[in-house]
């Protein structure tokens, strides 16, 4: 069954799902509902035009060849086409990496002030400890001078292309509740992920592959990824992210068993096409043409998932820039993949790198001073590629790179420090981000106090950024909306300000 | 340190810091919530109001009030010309309607269609042949009630309908959040199976998982049941705040009772008054109240958070444990040495009896107050337990001596003058036979779902069903042996508006579906993986215990996981375990077992009323290539050649019938033998393909027969199994 059972009965402008069986007496009633709900001229006649559009009587005739999620008309003109988010999962340290502090540089080793701290609260931190200057040195770069840590020489050579934000913030201080307001704009579970609110509000362009991808790579340690990381929550499950995976099938199930050849396979695809035809026929039910469309696009997704991920089709020179290997999950094998899906149409692209979380605990992976410029290692080179690579392809105008975590780390130690370590507690209040391409105006935006510890200039809330970000994909946060439980649902929830400034 | 170290800033930096309120970690929540109340003016609101012309609810011409508050009443059946045609007073109602509408039911569906629908409906899984051939054969005019009576004293009624309920009540086997680890709760699980199949009339269900703990002299079943509310999540990450985290379990536990039994989305009214439903926010305090009050901690313990447990000894560990204890009860002084061996017993068995999570209530009543803004960090006026003011009365329930507690919470559930439990649970029997409830928005009754299709059948099924007792299997009866439930399936039910030129009726035209054609929708994640072990023959049909862990992909767990918790691998069950049911899979809420995902499975982090169903290409390769579902279409082949049939197509028509009951139409045969043989000329030239491809199933390896030949029957299994017809119920 698809959307129209009476479960999504109200729609939002562009519901989609890979039932290809359309028009009931549900849908005219969507559409008046959707006009009814934006009347107050959040739409330009663009936007409304595109919804008017959907033909019923053309949805009534199942295509030749299934579309998964039909593309759908932004509210107005895109500036960016898709998106590849890098999320750094367990809060990378803004203060080695893109918040320069030489204040707190000078402060190092004297309690930070009760009063900033008072009433805060941390995951770890208890009282005043004292505070930390940054364990690596900054640089300026290119003819913006943006200011970039020496763990990060790779990403310095694409300086100009970024536009970095110190002001972000956010209202979770513990890992799992903060990942999903980042996702979702809400630390309650079963809101959709923002690559289901876009496949939702735009479709895909790829008639092959999922429209919202999650690729992740890095150790088992600190906070896991989860299934609710890439929820379509209440939007049809067609929206949800499909994990392509490291080891194995990138898709679950993807190949066929041992002694199953692709001929045999597409017999059986046929075979079952002629069967469930007989029984349309005899019944009546659309979504048995939505089944054969499904099975069809699984048998199509068996040539062409195996190709999208088969590395060994870039040139030498491309993987020496990646830094990728052919037959590793590393990052950068992901960051030359999600190039790849990008070139094929997937709207959303979501990167996670693991093991982030930096407390101090030990001198190894949880150490500052070691585990961060080990991530940086393995990140920084591979993300400066990507962006280079899309320019390169022309596709950078087109594509939005988002890097950053949950939150940030505290300008003050959690354990004491000792020469050999050093360890940040997360902090919601304060955190670094950079976006390259697709729209947005290269710089650096919003400013901390000189300890880092709060936003004293443009500040930038998730929902900011995730308004700004549809904006950019041409959709209006307020008006991308879905009736869940009787409530009109956004991304954004009931805030969230565009933010003029990283437009450019 | 005081203030001191502020002066060691220029004035600028203080000048920073008074004006930093927007950014500070603790304070940009503050900052959210003016925003919210700016943007959002007089009517504080979650979102903009929309009009909603389907929230316009048949009311009486002189009652304001919204129809779910409405008392229910027993309407008259309606006067139907051709009374012949109906079976029962369900299909009086929808003929009623149909007949305004100018239509007409649809001829029943044929006879081992209809079983095989049934038979899902009821237990879950397909009919077997001879359940087949016996209900063909049986000339008798009750044969049909006969069939259903049959199915609804198998015990797998109680899985198939327990599995619904596990989705209502969250049940899974993990805490959820970051660290998700297991927790100890499938003997609720079991209790709910069981008490489903001994019928346990409705409102004892209700009272025994609301306060089971609080009934006067509670048996351990009763405290099992408290279970339901303990399915709450627990964060057990490094700096959670317990309080917080309980905080969260108790909201949960009202918006799910809200939910299940009153289908009212009452979480509206966490942070807010609800804005389209009469709920004020000091009425959901009030509600939370009732749930404050219990022993159990939530998260930011770790180790200790499970407690309150309780020990559930089987009858033979119970006699052990008086044994034990009445040997060192009557152990002379001095028996050092034995005592101790006593005491190592005693422990040894300890450890082997299962726990699980139960309700407790604390000796020390906690004060309630509002969160204002929904922050628990904003305590605003005091409450009381109670319930919302628009529904029906709660004076008549309570004990006077004391304050009202949970147990009155349970007996005001299912007072016979509530009107939505009795609404809300018929309404949900109705959704799972027909894909689709009689309200649509089968979670929400409120002023923004959607109102019945058919008001007085709503109403007449609540009346009928508290009025005789609240009898589960009997109001299962009544819907399945209506002629509405066995007409022929066209597709979903979908919602109509009626049409103008075809209504009689002035006024709104109502919406919702007509009911006239039987209900054909997809199968349920489990459902389909049960048919599939069902029809190769591979089900294992034992009942509860500890859930298991069939077959995943390898390393799938620390893909998405994390080490050091003891969660990296999934300790796969023995064989036998690995054909159970879906329900006793091992249920962890941030990875899923993956088929059950990708065919809508929920996560249970929270009260789930309506799976969606959607139809995507993960799911085909799902059904495909999963090595359980190869495995049971190589079984289904095994099956089918060992049949005692004399030729080809009598055993794919024996093997087709294992799926879909009914017998194959000559064009279905003959696409199918030609497939078959297809398959085995390709087998027979690629001989060492076939042992490839059996050695993969992970079958004991049969010698007596062709390997070639199985292959080839594997395929063709496999593809039976992948029909759109089998995994639909129709």
């Amino acid at each position: 069954m698809n959307h129209n059972d009476g479960r999504f009965p109200d729609s939002g402008p562009a519901p989609a799902s890979y039932s290809c069986d359309a028009t009931t007496a549900a849908e005219p009633a969507a559409r008046r509902h959707f006009l009814s709900r934006t009347t107050g001229g959040f739409l330009g006649a663009l936007g409304l035009a595109s919804l008017l559009n959907r033909n019923p009587g053309a949805a009534r005739q199942p295509p030749e060849r299934h579309q998964p999620l039909p593309v759908q008309t932004p509210h107005f003109a895109p500036r960016a086409k898709r998106v590849i988010c890098l999320f750094m999962l367990g809060g990378p340290s803004q203060f080695e990496l893109l918040d320069h502090k030489p204040r707190l540089n000078a402060l190092h080793g004297t309690p930070v002030p009760a009063d900033l701290v008072r009433g805060d609260q941390f995951a770890f931190i208890k009282g005043t400890p004292n505070l930390a200057g940054s364990a690596f040195r900054f640089r300026r770069h290119g003819q913006s001078g943006a200011e970039l840590s020496e763990l990060l020489p790779h990403l310095a050579s694409v300086a100009d292309d970024l536009a970095i934000v110190r002001s972000m913030h956010t209202e979770e201080f513990n890992h799992d509740p903060a990942v999903m307001f980042f996702n979702a704009g809400s630390a309650f579970t079963g809101r959709p992920a923002l690559g289901a609110w876009l496949t939702y509000g735009l479709g895909s362009e790829s008639e092959e592959l999922p429209g919202f991808v999650v690729l992740a790579s890095g150790e088992p340690e600190g906070p896991p990824v989860g299934f609710h990381h890439w929820t379509s929550g209440f939007l049809p499950t067609a929206h949800q992210g499909v994990r392509f995976r490291g080891n194995g099938d990138p898709v679950l199930f993807l190949s066929n068993p041992p002694g199953v050849s692709r001929r045999t396979r597409q017999q059986t695809i046929a075979a079952l096409r002629d069967l469930n035809q007989i029984q349309q026929k005899n019944i009546g039910d659309p979504e048995i043409g939505a089944r054969i469309a499904a099975f069809e696009l699984a048998f199509r997704m068996q040539t062409s998932v195996p190709e999208l991920t088969d590395l060994g089709r870039e040139s030498a020179t491309t993987l020496r820039q990646y830094g990728a290997r052919i037959g590793h999950g590393s990052f950068a094998n992901n960051c030359l993949l999600a190039r790849r899906l990008v070139e094929r149409g997937v709207r959303f692209v979501q990167l996670y790198h693991r093991h982030w979380d930096h407390h101090g605990f030990n001198d190894q992976d949880q150490n500052v001073l070691h585990a961060l410029p080990q991530r940086c290692r393995e990140v920084d080179q591979p993300a400066a590629a990507l962006i280079k690579d899309l320019k390169q392809r022309g596709l950078l105008d087109e594509t939005l790179v988002i890097w950053g975590g949950e939150f940030g780390r505290t300008p003050m130690v959690q354990q004491a420090p000792t020469p050999t370590r050093l360890g940040r507690d997360h902090h919601p209040g304060a955190f670094s981000i950079w976006l390259a391409g697709g729209g947005i105006q290269p710089g650096t935006l919003g400013r901390t106090d000189e300890l880092g510890y709060r936003v004293v200039e443009d500040g930038v809330h998730i929902h900011d950024l995730h308004a700004t970000l549809l904006h950019l994909m041409g959709l209006d946060h307020t008006a991308l909306v879905h009736r869940h439980q009787g409530r009109d649902f956004r991304l954004t929830d009931v805030a969230g300000q565009v933010v003029k400034k990283l437009l450019g | 340190m005081g203030t001191a170290p502020l002066v060691r800033l220029g004035n600028t930096d203080r000048l920073e810091y008074s004006q930093s309120l927007f950014g500070q970690k603790v304070q940009t929540g503050l900052v959210m919530r003016l925003w919210f109340v700016l943007l959002t003016g007089l009517s504080v609101s979650c979102a903009t109001p929309a009009a909603d012309a389907r929230a316009a609810a048949p009311q009486g011409p002189t009652s304001s009030r919204h129809w779910a508050y409405q008392a229910v009443t027993r309407p008259p059946l309606p006067d139907i010309d051709q009374l012949a045609s109906v079976a029962n007073p369900v299909d009086q109602f929808v003929l009623a309607r149909l007949r305004r509408g100018q239509r007409t039911f649809t001829p029943s569906a044929p006879r081992a269609v209809r079983l095989r629908r049934v038979t899902l409906d009821l237990i879950g899984l397909p009919p077997s042949l001879d359940e087949v051939d016996r209900f063909l054969a049986d000339p008798r005019p009750d044969a049909w009630g006969r069939v259903i009576d049959r199915l609804l004293a198998s015990p797998a009624y109680g899985e198939h309908w327990g599995r619904y309920w596990l989705d209502l009540a969250r049940y899974a086997d993990t805490n959820g959040y970051n660290i998700d680890v297991q927790r100890p709760i499938w003997p609720y699980r079991d209790w709910v199976i069981n008490t489903l199949n001994a019928d346990l009339s409705f409102d004892q269900f209700t009272v025994s998982q609301i306060a089971g703990d609080l009934l006067p002299a509670a048996t351990p079943a009763q405290r099992i049941a408290t279970g339901f509310h303990r399915n709450t999540m627990i964060n057990q990450e490094g700096g959670v705040d317990p309080e917080a985290d309980r905080v969260k379990t108790i909201v949960d536990r009202v918006n799910t009772t809200a939910t299940v039994w009153l289908g009212t989305t009452l979480a509206c009214a966490h942070c807010h008054d609800h804005m389209y439903d009469p709920f004020t926010q000091r009425e959901f305090f009030a509600f939370y109240a009732f749930f404050n009050q219990t022993q159990d901690v939530a998260g930011g313990v770790p180790n200790s958070s499970l407690e309150p447990l309780l020990r559930i000894p089987s009858p033979e560990q119970q006699m052990e444990w008086d044994r034990l204890r009445s040997a060192l009860a009557h152990l002379p002084e001095g028996q050092t040495a034995a005592r101790e061996k006593l005491r190592q017993a005693e422990t040894a068995l300890l450890e082997s009896i299962p726990n699980t999570m139960v309700l407790q209530e604390r000796s020390q009543r906690r004060i309630t107050r509002v969160h204002l803004r929904g922050d628990v960090g904003n305590p605003g006026e005091v409450v009381t337990p109670g319930v919302p003011a628009v529904l029906h009365s709660f004076a008549a329930v309570v004990g006077q001596s004391r304050p009202p507690n949970r147990l009155d919470l349970a007996r005001w559930l299912v007072a016979s003058d509530n009107p939505l439990t009795g609404r809300v649970t018929v309404n949900r029997y109705w959704q799972r036979f027909f894909g689709t409830g009689l309200v649509t928005t089968s979670d929400d009754f409120g002023k923004r779902g959607h109102s019945p299709s058919h008001p007085a059948l709503l109403d007449w099924l609540a009346r009928e069903f508290v009025d005789t007792g609240w009898r589960v299997k009997a109001m299962h009866r009544l819907i399945a042996t209506s002629r509405t439930y066995q007409q022929a399936a066209r597709g979903p039910h979908r919602e109509e508006s009626l049409r103008p030129a075809q209504s009689s009726q002035q006024g709104p035209s109502l919406a919702g579906p007509w009911w006239d054609h039987g209900p054909r929708f997809r199968l349920a994640a489990e459902t389909i993986r049960d048919l599939a072990l069902a029809a190769s023959g591979l089900l294992n049909r034992q009942i509860g215990g500890p859930s298991v862990h069939p077959p995943q992909p390898a390393g799938f767990w620390l893909e998405f996981g994390t080490r050091g918790f003891g969660m990296e691998k999934w300790p796969t069950s023995a064989a036998a375990d690995c054909a159970r049911r879906g329900l006793y899979t091992f249920w962890r809420r941030t990875t899923v077992y993956p088929t059950f995902a990708i065919l809508d499975a929920p996560s249970r982090e929270h009260c789930t009323v309506r799976r969606p169903r959607s139809n995507t290409p993960l799911q085909a390769l799902s059904t495909l290539n999963d090595p359980a579902f190869l495995q049971c279409a190589a079984a289904l082949a095994l099956r089918a050649i060992r049949a005692d049939h004399p030729n080809q197509a009598d055993r794919i028509v024996f093997a087709f019938r294992l799926c879909l009951s009914r017998r194959p139409q000559p064009t279905e045969l003959a696409r199918l033998v030609t497939f078959y043989e297809q398959q085995l000329e390709h087998y027979r030239n690629h001989s060492s393909e076939a042992d490839k491809l059996i050695r993969a199933v992970g079958l004991s390896p049969i010698t007596q027969i062709d390997r070639r030949q199985w292959a080839a029957w594997t395929i063709l299994a496999s593809l039976l199994l992948n029909l759109d017809e089998t995994i639909t119920k129709g």
